[in-house]
């Protein structure tokens, strides 16, 4: 506990929130629940390029910049993806990821 | 010493809400958690000194995007969801997936374990502003185009035809 912090202790944080991240994905029904993990995921992502940043290159800004952009498309796909959704919606009336076969032919 | 309390509290907050994202049944909770797990972020960019990523997580994220979550699963959940079953019958599978790749995670993670902040954290907005009007600029102009490109995207997809 009182060992000084490392980039290992902030990865493994990311991993593992990547990986909750996965898990959810994969496993849920309610799409809604999808776009949540893949936040999830993106945000992961984040901690890393930040401590990047922090521990292997502290004179400059550059993981933290990428941090952003990262952020940007993660808000422009949530925003798609939510309209999507509610477009779809209208259409089938139900919000399980399973019930989208409309492509099927 | 602070350090240490700061990371580990910020990171048990972090990781149990987004397992209760994943988990929860009510999809309601679920996105009251994402909100407080992004929160959980933003004080973990604190943490590493990252000082404007911290506002725009806040900005972005907690009050942006778990909010809009939160508005479209009260407008499209229906109360009988809350009885059926919210994961699919293949989680074992995934489960076995998260497994094998945690291994690897961790393995990569433990590489870095002797690498340490050598020079205090400084704020950083400053340098993030030139950066993105300077070297940068064509790429901060083209997250513009996309983040237009989205919204006229959502405008699109969410009209109703019947408008005529």
């Amino acid at each position: 506990m009182n060992a000084p912090l490392t980039l290992a202790h902030y990865m493994t944080v990311a991993g593992l929130l990547f990986l909750i991240g996965v898990f959810g994905a994969l496993t849920r029904r309610n799409i809604i629940g999808i776009l949540m993990s893949i936040e999830l995921m993106f945000n992961a992502a984040n901690i890393n390029l930040a401590a990047f940043d922090r521990f292997l290159h502290p004179e400059g800004v550059t993981g933290q910049a990428l941090a952003l952009f990262v952020m940007t498309v993660a808000a422009a796909e949530i925003v798609v993806g939510l309209a999507l959704l509610l477009a779809i919606y209208r259409g089938t009336d139900t919000v399980y990821a399973e019930d989208f076969n409309l492509l099927r032919g | 010493m602070l350090d240490q309390i700061v990371f580990y509290s910020l990171s048990v907050l972090v990781l149990l809400s987004a397992l209760g994202v994943v988990l929860q049944r009510n999809a309601v909770h679920s996105s009251l958690f994402l909100g407080l797990s992004l929160a959980g972020v933003a004080g973990l960019f604190a943490s590493l000194g990252a000082d404007f990523l911290f506002g725009a997580q806040i900005m972005v994220y907690v009050s942006g995007i778990a909010v809009l979550v939160m508005f479209v699963v009260m407008l499209l959940g229906r109360a009988s969801d809350l009885h059926l079953r919210q994961v699919n019958d293949r989680w074992m599978a995934a489960l076995l997936v998260c497994a094998v790749a945690s291994v690897g995670l961790l393995k990569i993670a433990r590489l870095s374990s002797a690498t340490v902040a050598t020079v205090a954290a400084r704020p950083g907005t400053h340098d993030i502003g030139r950066l993105f009007l300077g070297q940068w600029l064509v790429p901060f102009e083209l997250i513009s185009l996309v983040l237009l490109a989205a919204l006229l995207g959502a405008v699109f997809f969410t009209r109703t035809e019947n408008a005529s």
